[in-house]
Parts: C-alpha cells; sequence; structure tokens
C-alpha cells in the first residue's frame, strides 16, 4: 500500500474548517477499498496493513492531534480532535487496532508517567511500533474493580507480580500491558492500587485466547506466574497513579472514538443503500415500520452528535467532565445496539439469489449484531453508568437527609 | 438588560424568562400578555424598530425550556416566532407589544378550509394558517373553533373552520420555511423543558416520600429510572444546542431530529414521571397531566410519530 504522506499540515488558525476539509480530503484520497466495509472489494485488513494505515494517518496530521509535539503529537485542540473524526466516522474505515495505546494507555501515561517513560513510550504508540493491551479487569474484578486480587510485591528495586487478568484486548498482538495490580491484600479495597507499564515478553506471562460471540479471539485471559519488572516499569506510585488514572479515564470515557455518531450514520447509510441494491430488500424500505426505524436511529445519533459536540464545547471552555462521560457510554452503546437491531432484521432476508452488496452487508452486519453485545458491557457496564448518573450526576439520597 | 450588550449569553437570559413567565402564571390572557412583553418576551427575536430585542433564536431557547418547564398556558413560543415573521408590519408591533395574541395552526391548510392544533387557540387573536406557498396570518375573529376534549378537557385540542376568513398578513415560502426552523428549536426546548420540570419533581419527591424506612430514591429500580429519564432529557438539550450551532463550514444545521428525538423522549420522561409519582400522578394533585397533555398534543400535531418516520423516508431517498 502507498499512501501520500507528504502533507503540509493546515494552521488551525486559518479557519474552523480548515483540519476538517484536510481530513476529508486525505481520508478519501488514500483509504484502500479494500478496507472500506462498504466496498465490494472489502476484506479483512491484516494486521499490518491497519498498522501502516494509522501510522500514514498519523503522519497526515490525523492521529495524535490533542498530544504534545514534544511526545510527538501535533499540539491541537479537541476542537481540531473533533473534527478530524467526523471524517474518520463518515468513511467505512476498520477500528483502530491500537485504541487501548492511543486511548488509554497513552493518556494515562501522559497523566502519571515519568519523563523518560514519556520519551519512551508516547511516540512508539503514535507511529504504530507498539501494540498495548489493558489489565484491568479480573476473573472476581470486574465492575468491581477494589476486588482486585493481582498482588505487586517489592523485592529490592524489583516488583514480583502474580495474578491473572481477563477480557484483556488484543493481548496477544501486544509488546505492552497496562496493567492495574495492588500493593497490599484485597481487604484494602481501592487502597495501594499501582500501575505497571509490562513489556508482554516478560518471563511468566502466558496468553489464552478466548472465544467470543462473533466468533473471533479478540480477548485473552493473561496469567502472570512471577513475573519480576524493574522499578522503571512502575506507573506513578501506589494509590496516586490509580486515583490520577481514575480521573484519566473520566475523561476517556467521554472522549474516546469521538467518531461514533458519524461511523454510525455512515453505518446505516450502507445498511440502507445494500437493501437499495436489492429488489426484495427495497421493497422493504417502502415499509412505514422500517422507516420509523430508520428514522428513530436518526434522531438517536443526532442526539449522541450533541452530546459529543457539546462535551468538547464544555471541556474547552475548561469545565471538568466529571461524571458526565457515563451519559455518552450509556447512550452511544444503546443507541449502536438499536441500530444492530435494525440491521439484523433487515439483513435476515438476505438470501443466496440477493445482491452480492446485499450478502455482503448480511456478513459485516451480522457481526455487528453479535459484536454489539459487548458495548453495553466494556468500558463500564450499563447498571454501573446508572448507578453513576443516579449517584454523581442527579446526586439522589439513599438516606433521608 | 441592553440589547446591545454583546456579552449577553442566552443562558444568562434564562433566569430573567424564567421570573416573567412565573409572573405571567394564573393571570388572564391579555394581561399575561403584556407581563411576557414587558418583560421583552414576545418580542425577543423581533427588531428593534418594532420594540423588540433584536436577538437570535438562540435566546428564544431558555424561553421555551422555562415555558414548558413552568406550565405556561398561553402561546408566547407562537407569538415570538410572529413577531419576528412579522418583522416592520403593525401586526408585528402588536404582537411585541403583547397589545394581540396570536397563535399557529401546526396541521390543515387554507385550501382545506380547516386547520388544526393551534395551541390556545380560543384566547387568541390570530392564527396563522399553512397555504400553498407559505402561510397566512388570519383574524379568528368570526372563525368557528371546534373543541376536542377527549386528551384535554382543561386546554382541548382545537379545529378551526377557515371557510370565510380574513388574512391579514402573507410570509412567502422562504420566510415560512424560516419560520418553521426556528418553530421546531423552540417546540423542541418546550417539550424538553417539560420533561425537565417533570424529572426534577420526581426526584425531589423520590428523595422525600418514605417507604420501607428509607426514601424510595434509595431503591435501585428507581435510581435507575431516574437516571434514564435524566440521560434523554440531557441527549434532547445536546441535540437542540447542536441544532442551533453551524458546522465547521459554517453551515446551518436542521431541526427535524431534534424536534422528533424532543417528543419521543419527552414522552418517556412524562410518563415515567407519573408513574413514580404513584397513585398521586394519576390525579389532579400534581401538574404533571398537563404537560403529558401538552407534549402528547404537539406529537399529535405533528403526525404521532410521523416525524421520525419521515426522516427515516428522506434518508433512504437521499442514500
Amino acid at each position: 500500500m502507498h499512501f501520500d504522506t507528504n502533507v503540509v499540515l493546515p494552521d488551525p488558525a486559518t479557519g474552523r474548517d480548515a483540519y476538517r476539509r484536510h481530513a476529508r480530503t486525505w481520508l478519501r484520497a488514500n483509504l484502500p477499498m479494500h478496507m472500506r466495509a462498504d466496498s465490494l472489494d472489502y476484506r479483512s485488513p491484516s494486521l499490518d496493513e491497519s498498522r501502516d494505515w494509522e501510522a500514514a494517518m498519523y503522519r497526515a496530521g490525523l492521529a495524535g492531534m490533542t498530544w504534545p509535539r514534544t511526545y510527538g503529537g501535533h499540539g491541537l485542540s479537541l476542537r481540531e480532535h473533533l473534527a478530524v473524526n467526523k471524517e474518520v466516522g463518515a468513511l467505512a474505515m476498520p477500528e483502530s487496532v491500537s485504541s487501548i495505546g492511543k486511548e488509554l494507555a497513552g493518556p494515562i501515561i501522559m497523566a502519571v508517567g515519568t519523563e523518560a517513560q514519556k520519551q519512551a513510550f508516547l511516540p512508539a504508540i503514535l507511529r504504530m511500533e507498539h501494540y498495548w493491551c489493558q489489565g484491568f479487569s479480573e476473573p472476581d474484578a470486574g465492575s468491581d474493580l477494589a476486588r482486585l486480587r493481582t498482588r505487586a510485591v517489592e523485592e529490592g528495586g524489583h516488583w514480583r507480580i502474580n495474578g491473572q487478568k481477563i477480557w484483556t484486548s488484543g493481548a496477544a498482538k501486544s509488546q505492552f500491558c497496562l496493567l492495574l495490580t495492588r500493593t497490599g491484600t484485597v481487604a484494602d479495597a481501592h487502597r495501594g492500587m499501582l500501575m505497571f507499564a509490562v513489556p508482554m515478553d516478560t518471563p511468566g506471562i502466558r496468553v489464552v485466547p478466548i472465544k467470543s460471540i462473533d466468533g473471533k479471539e479478540s480477548f485473552a485471559e493473561v496469567f502472570f506466574d512471577n513475573v519480576v519488572v524493574p522499578d522503571s516499569a512502575r506507573l506513578g506510585a501506589p494509590d496516586q497513579g490509580w486515583s490520577s488514572a481514575v480521573r484519566v479515564l473520566s475523561i476517556e470515557r467521554a472522549t474516546n472514538r469521538m467518531y461514533r455518531p458519524w461511523r454510525f450514520e455512515c453505518e446505516l447509510r450502507h445498511l440502507v443503500q445494500a437493501c437499495k441494491s436489492d429488489q426484495e430488500l427495497s421493497s422493504l424500505l417502502q415499509d412505514g415500520y422500517y422507516q420509523r426505524r430508520i428514522g428513530d436511529v436518526l434522531c438517536e445519533i443526532d442526539g449522541l452528535k450533541g452530546l459529543v459536540e457539546c462535551t468538547v464545547e464544555s471541556m474547552m471552555a475548561g469545565n471538568e467532565i466529571g461524571a458526565r462521560g457515563s451519559l455518552t457510554k450509556l447512550y452511544w452503546s444503546e443507541c449502536h445496539q438499536a441500530f444492530a437491531s435494525l440491521a439484523l432484521s433487515l439483513m435476515s432476508h438476505v438470501n443466496p439469489t440477493s445482491s452480492p452488496a446485499a450478502q455482503r452487508a448480511r456478513k459485516t452486519f451480522t457481526g455487528a449484531y453479535l459484536f454489539a453485545r459487548a458495548e453495553t458491557l466494556y468500558a463500564g457496564t450499563t447498571e454501573v453508568q446508572l448507578d453513576v448518573i443516579a449517584q454523581r450526576i442527579l446526586k439522589l439520597p439513599k438516606d433521608l437527609t | 438588560m441592553t440589547m446591545h450588550d454583546e456579552s449577553l449569553r442566552p443562558e444568562e437570559f434564562a433566569d430573567a424568562a424564567a421570573a416573567a413567565i412565573a409572573d405571567a402564571l394564573g393571570r388572564g390572557p391579555r394581561e399575561a400578555a403584556h407581563v411576557l412583553a414587558q418583560a421583552g418576551l414576545t418580542g425577543v427575536c423581533a427588531p428593534e424598530e418594532d420594540g423588540g430585542m433584536g436577538l437570535g433564536i438562540a435566546f428564544a431557547v431558555p424561553i421555551a425550556h422555562a415555558a414548558g418547564k413552568l406550565r405556561l398556558p398561553f402561546p408566547l413560543i407562537e407569538q415570538l416566532l410572529l413577531a419576528r415573521a412579522l418583522a416592520g408590519s403593525p401586526e408585528g408591533e402588536q404582537l411585541v407589544s403583547g397589545d394581540k395574541i396570536a397563535t399557529i395552526a401546526w396541521a390543515g391548510s387554507l385550501a382545506q378550509g380547516m386547520a388544526g392544533t393551534a395551541r390556545h387557540a380560543s384566547v387568541s387573536d390570530w392564527v396563522l394558517v399553512p397555504e400553498a406557498n407559505g402561510a397566512a396570518l388570519v383574524d379568528l375573529a368570526g372563525v368557528v373553533i371546534q373543541s376536542d376534549t377527549a386528551l384535554d378537557p382543561e386546554f382541548p385540542q382545537q379545529w378551526l373552520a377557515l371557510s370565510e376568513t380574513t388574512v391579514l398578513a402573507r410570509l412567502d415560502a422562504t420566510a415560512t420555511g424560516a419560520l418553521m426552523h426556528h418553530a421546531r428549536l423552540l417546540l423542541a426546548s418546550l417539550v424538553n423543558g417539560a420533561a425537565d420540570g417533570a424529572l426534577q419533581a420526581s426526584a425531589l419527591y423520590m428523595a422525600n416520600r418514605v417507604q420501607f424506612g428509607r426514601p424510595l430514591s434509595a431503591k435501585q429500580a428507581v435510581r435507575h429510572w431516574l437516571a434514564r429519564m435524566k440521560l434523554v432529557q440531557e441527549v434532547s438539550m445536546a441535540a437542540i444546542q447542536r441544532a442551533l450551532a453551524t458546522n465547521e463550514y459554517g453551515q446551518a444545521r436542521t431541526a427535524h431530529t431534534a424536534l422528533a428525538g424532543a417528543i419521543t423522549n419527552a414522552v418517556f420522561v412524562l410518563e415515567k414521571a407519573i408513574h413514580l409519582h404513584g397513585g398521586m400522578g394519576f390525579t389532579w394533585e400534581v401538574p404533571l397531566h398537563y404537560s403529558l397533555r401538552e407534549v402528547r398534543k404537539l406529537d399529535a400535531a405533528f403526525g404521532a410519530g410521523s416525524l421520525a418516520r419521515d426522516l427515516g423516508r428522506s434518508f433512504i431517498k437521499a442514500a
């Protein structure tokens, strides 16, 4: 694949449209047809193809938007980040193969890492040289991280780690794990939490893939048996690192994959176009029932766009985002599940005589429907988000005051 | 409040608007019109030459929100929209001053000889009615109004017989299109204001109503309903703000999804608010029934779900 990376980056001072225009032009000119899910030429990209594409996007000024220049970023604001995300969403391009690095590990390292750690890790994430995985969840600690058991013990300048992680996305391909451990016992609950950047080739780490509902092996169990890492792998002090990370996580919940509503709209258009390519499916679109469902999803998509844009404006004005990320997380996950159910019901009418585009779309959207089951689970389940909204936004009392 | 204060922001206008609306509550329509006019609400978007404040539609959004939240039984958003649309005319001036009251028929047309779903037509002097290439401002004197009290005995849905009418002014297609765009924003804000008020009342009641030895707001099932009500109410707010703003290219956005979504969300919030108030919510003891009827009448005015279906149809056609 060849990408045009000889790009003069626009100056945001030249106008609000500068970055959106640049993103639109570059992405449309460079995204290969075989990486577009709405193209008949589509095939699942290999890891290397995805890596090369994302690295080219970075060189074209379309990744690492808000990261400081010192660490390889472009030093821009969330506004340019949002403008680019709208165009990323508008194309049916593959999901990032490095979202844990770019949207979780990177921002946390930026907040709690030493200067040496920032220099070592951050530019490599943007250049797509390192993949990261997230070692937070455990068999006994999903929504409730206070029950974390994986233990880190200091032994003369080193740390010895023992425990097990689960639901670790992308563990097999990752060079590093953002690992959450505890220094004391489970009785300490949220106290004594400590984070590490652990190289995945450290002896004692074992990755066991988990087959998910969509037939893929995108998750894994990760076992840590007497894994020894140097003190330089530690991210922040016990407690301090984790509490900073919690703040980063709440921002991430509100701002990660900001392109979602624009991508959902792109998927909805793909779905409708696939139906229109086939006579039988086309007639379904004349049905007021399907028209209404499509209209309802459109309203939800625009509402989600509103939440994302209001979040950006509020953060640009210097406001704390606090618990409001829970509103966005809950809404996007249910919005996309509603879309996926609609897509599955339309695609259920596809048969071997259907148009090639409809048959292609059936594969895509059946997969999307199955994967969407995870969307109300990861990054905080629906019930966790509802609790957060009730407790921290509505401040509903549990006792009489 | 100065009209030339460039630092004035719509949200800062909200408190003043709410105070004036609270003042108008409980007064007769004529008196209410003058109270609202004196506070600058009827003329918020009308030109200064007509006695208005010359502010953008964004300033009318918090007014509509407050009117919905405080349950103002007066066609305030219709009046301020018409005062703006009829700028530079004697009719426009009379609407700004509150000397006349005007409403808008969202359904029917002059050609059909029938128009309907105009809020508070029986207390209004004029009504705007759709016609082939725009809309006509019709004098309500002499127009026979038929009331349908099935959904709302207090403020019934009303049908206007328009066989012989006096047309006072006309809006062309462009002016009508602009008015309808603004109307969608304000109606969305009105119903979302009603939802906001119902949500706040429910949260407060749940925090004070003790059952099983604790306030009901301690119960997870109750907390989760309230959280869902908050979610969709915030989504409506965000959708309205988005529709008010331009995109990166400086292009205006439509407000169709904002209105359709706001009605759906407001119905959800109001029905749940009534449910959470228990038996009391089913009675006239709390005013939630007013808001539910108000939102359901507007839903009916726009075809009871047809807004979303039409959006779907347009999207399919364009894809």
